[in-house]
């Protein structure tokens, strides 16, 4: 481990103040996962409790799940910790199951120092379960073996079953097996896809759902705009040719185009391509699409040298314009999947006119609020392009010790600027408090401005056990004489205004 | 609107019907829809709410903070509302004033475009909140107005904006909870004033980051 602990010690990993993982030592001591930290403290007071590191146990897997490459010829990595083989990968090689399973594991245990469990059964969910015994389902049982495991247990395979074990349990059903009985097309008339999973789960059948990604061919059209223009009506006109085009072939094979990338080429040989969502196959979409990224990307060559990127969009490309406009089909379904769910919020409209805003000004101009974790707002703060999946950094769920309370400020910013005291030194920060009273604050081209009230200062020490992610910041509040509030924080010797309630 | 003559109020009316974006003139002497906004907001708009089809202008120190309370229960009750050229919102204080995070959009487009922006966001967006980068002229005004009642939604400009139909000026707030060192920021007492409906105490934000009334003068 990078930490440098071996494995007979006992440590405990702890998310949001419970035990997801022990060693072996501290399980010998009564350590459970799920136990919160006070009461495994309590069975094992020699456990070193390390905050959980999601990043970390991805890296070290994947690094070291490496050397069953040399062994089998496929397997998939479900979760960090986690990896599932099929026996008939080991068939080959190994004259029987128990000597495969001894290969795996002392090939695992050799090259990292882990300590592994293995469980076999027909499907990967109950194998998952059976490991965590070290129990082996004969073949044939595996339907049996899962009835009499709780309900609960579908949380192993993936955590967003939570609630819907806990509405299984308040329904009465216990176990896998109460849900298993239930027939399959009413648990899903009743709870939809993830209704429909689990029961395929709890009667023992893979989790592999059926494709419904098919891209067997690339499809493709591409219209030539002789001469180049950078006419909107003109470009309109041949990107409905080109759609048109696209879709007699999409619709020759059976299937339905969900997303298209547009690519328009300018005469000078500049490329911008985009790939748009469609709600309904009709040329006219694909037609305003095409000219709206027309428009963006002209106006920002005809901005120049104020836009933030000019060698996306050289100037002369306002005189050429565009030659060519090829659109391929990004996303193909079968024609069911395509089908708008009758119980989603009606966000076309919506949507059509924040599409039409990325295409004018890109797609990160357009933000949807989302929150992370964090202990200031600018941490907090998730905001994600629309239409793209969020990706949060930090665990919204874990504590965050220093998180700043309510009210907390409306707008976020960086400002550096100077606190300084009534004889105009700069306010110095230490973790007992501020060295003098805060008088004025100087904000650079603003002017100064008097600070009539500030509360007690508080400091953040963050990542201190990786000294190069190490933050140290002391963070104050402060009311000035114009009735603002504002938010400051003093790191490395600088104070900036990082909130403002507004 | 103040009674008038039979003869006069037909008179206006047709007169009205004429303008572009006004089906009846009736339509524009009936008391529009408003957006609901919590009760301790309500008193404060004329109409009891957001009015549908107006502009808004919210000014004075705590504008953002006032237009994100008065979109809130309307995002909560599946309308959609957008932000242009505010900067950028903090994202906690947003969902403690109730704004439902799944209905609420910000725009980080240049201040030079803001006009384009709204005329976009209009024909779609219940509610629209922008800070104007400049003074549009009278001509734009007038298209944007008409836009703005045709699609019955409000727009909320945080900043002077000539021909709002209800004007609402926040007064710089009293900040409680701090005390030369000791504490931390705890509550905020603001006016906000309105032509009509006169002024009115608020906590902006309360304890909790929402708006709340105050309870007794602090």
């Amino acid at each position: 481990m990078s930490l440098g602990l071996g494995p007979a010690e006992p440590v405990i990993a702890l998310s949001a103040n419970r035990v997801v993982a022990c060693t072996a030592a501290a399980r010998a001591a009564g350590v459970e996962v799920g136990l919160n930290k006070r009461a495994a403290r309590t069975r094992c007071p020699a456990a070193r409790a390390l905050p959980r590191d999601t990043e970390a146990e991805h890296r070290e897997f994947a690094a070291g799940i490496g050397v069953l490459e040399g062994l089998i010829a496929r397997f998939t990595l479900m979760a960090p910790g986690t990896v599932a083989l099929p026996a008939a990968a080991l068939a080959r090689t190994c004259p029987d199951e128990e000597a495969a399973v001894e290969a795996v594991l002392t090939a695992l245990t050799d090259a990292t120092g882990w300590e592994v469990f293995a469980g076999l059964a027909d499907s990967a969910f109950a194998a998952l379960l059976a490991a965590r015994t070290a129990t082996r389902v004969p073949p044939g049982q595996t339907p049996d073996y899962l009835a009499g495991q709780p309900i609960a247990a579908l949380t192993e395979a993936d955590a967003d079953f939570a609630e819907f074990a806990s509405l299984c349990r308040r329904l009465g059903l216990d176990r896998l097996g109460d849900l298993a009985a239930l027939p399959g097309g009413d648990v899903y008339a009743r709870f939809g896809a993830v209704g429909a999973r689990a029961h395929r789960l709890a009667s023992g059948l893979s989790d592999r759902l059926p494709v419904d990604h098919v891209r067997a061919r690339d499809f493709s059209a591409r219209t030539v705009v002789e001469p180049a223009s950078t006419r909107s009506d003109v470009l309109s006109f041949s990107a409905r040719q080109a759609a048109a085009a696209l879709f007699a072939q999409v619709r020759a094979a059976g299937l339905v185009c969900a997303q298209a990338t547009i690519a328009l080429t300018a005469a000078t040989g500049d490329v911008s391509a985009r790939t748009w969502r469609l709600e309904a196959m009709e040329e006219t979409q694909l037609a305003d699409r095409a000219r709206w990224q027309a428009e963006g990307w002209l106006a920002s060559g005809a901005v120049g040298a104020a836009q933030p990127d000019p060698g996306d969009a050289p100037a002369e490309l306002a005189e050429d314009g565009i030659a060519a406009i090829e659109i391929v089909a990004a996303e193909l379904l079968e024609p069911l999947a395509a089908q708008h769910n009758l119980f989603d919020a009606q966000t076309g409209e919506v949507g059509r006119t924040l599409e039409r805003l990325q295409g004018l000004f890109g797609a990160d101009a357009v933000l949807v609020p989302g929150l992370q974790g964090g202990r200031e707002p600018a941490e907090t703060n998730l905001w994600t392009p629309w239409r793209q999946a969020p990706h949060p950094e930090r665990d919204p769920d874990a504590p965050w010790p220093g998180e700043l309370p309510s009210p907390r400020p409306t707008l976020v910013e960086h400002t550096p600027v100077d606190l300084l005291d009534a004889r105009g030194h700069t306010v110095i920060a230490r973790p007992s408090g501020l060295d003098s009273e805060p008088a004025l604050l100087a904000i650079p081209e603003a002017g100064s401005v008097p600070v009539i009230d500030y509360s007690s200062s508080w400091p953040v020490e963050a990542m201190w056990w990786e000294p190069e992610y190490r933050q140290y910041r002391v963070r104050l509040q402060v009311v000035t004489a114009a009735g603002e509030a504002l938010l400051l924080a003093k790191e490395q010797g600088q104070w900036a205004i990082t909130g403002r309630w507004a | 609107m103040s009674a008038r003559p039979a003869a006069d109020l037909q008179a206006l009316t047709a007169q009205l019907s004429s303008l572009p974006g006004v089906r009846t003139g009736r339509e524009l002497f009936a008391q529009r829809p408003a957006f609901p906004v919590s009760e301790v907001l309500g008193p404060l708009f004329a109409r009891g709410g957001l009015p549908q089809g107006e502009i808004v202008q919210f000014t004075g120190p705590h504008a953002l903070s006032l237009a994100l309370a008065s979109v809130a229960r309307a995002t909560r009750e599946q309308h959609w509302a957008a932000a242009v050229g505010v900067g950028e919102p903090a994202v906690a204080s947003v969902a403690d004033f109730g704004v439902d995070l799944e209905r609420f959009i910000s725009l980080r487009t240049p201040g030079e475009d803001w006009l384009r922006v709204v005329s976009i966001l209009v024909e779609t967006f219940d509610i629209v909140i922008a800070r104007p980068a400049f003074a549009p002229s009278a001509a734009q005004r007038a298209r944007l107005a008409a836009k703005v009642r045709e699609r019955r939604m409000t727009l909320i400009s945080l900043g002077p904006f000539a021909g709002a139909a209800e004007q609402i000026a926040t007064e710089p707030g009293q900040w409680t909870g701090t005390s030369a060192g000791w504490g931390r920021l705890r509550r905020c007492a603001v006016t906000a004033t309105h032509p009509r409906t006169g002024a009115h105490r608020l906590l902006l934000p309360a304890d909790t980051g929402a708006a709340e009334a105050v309870v007794r003068a602090v």
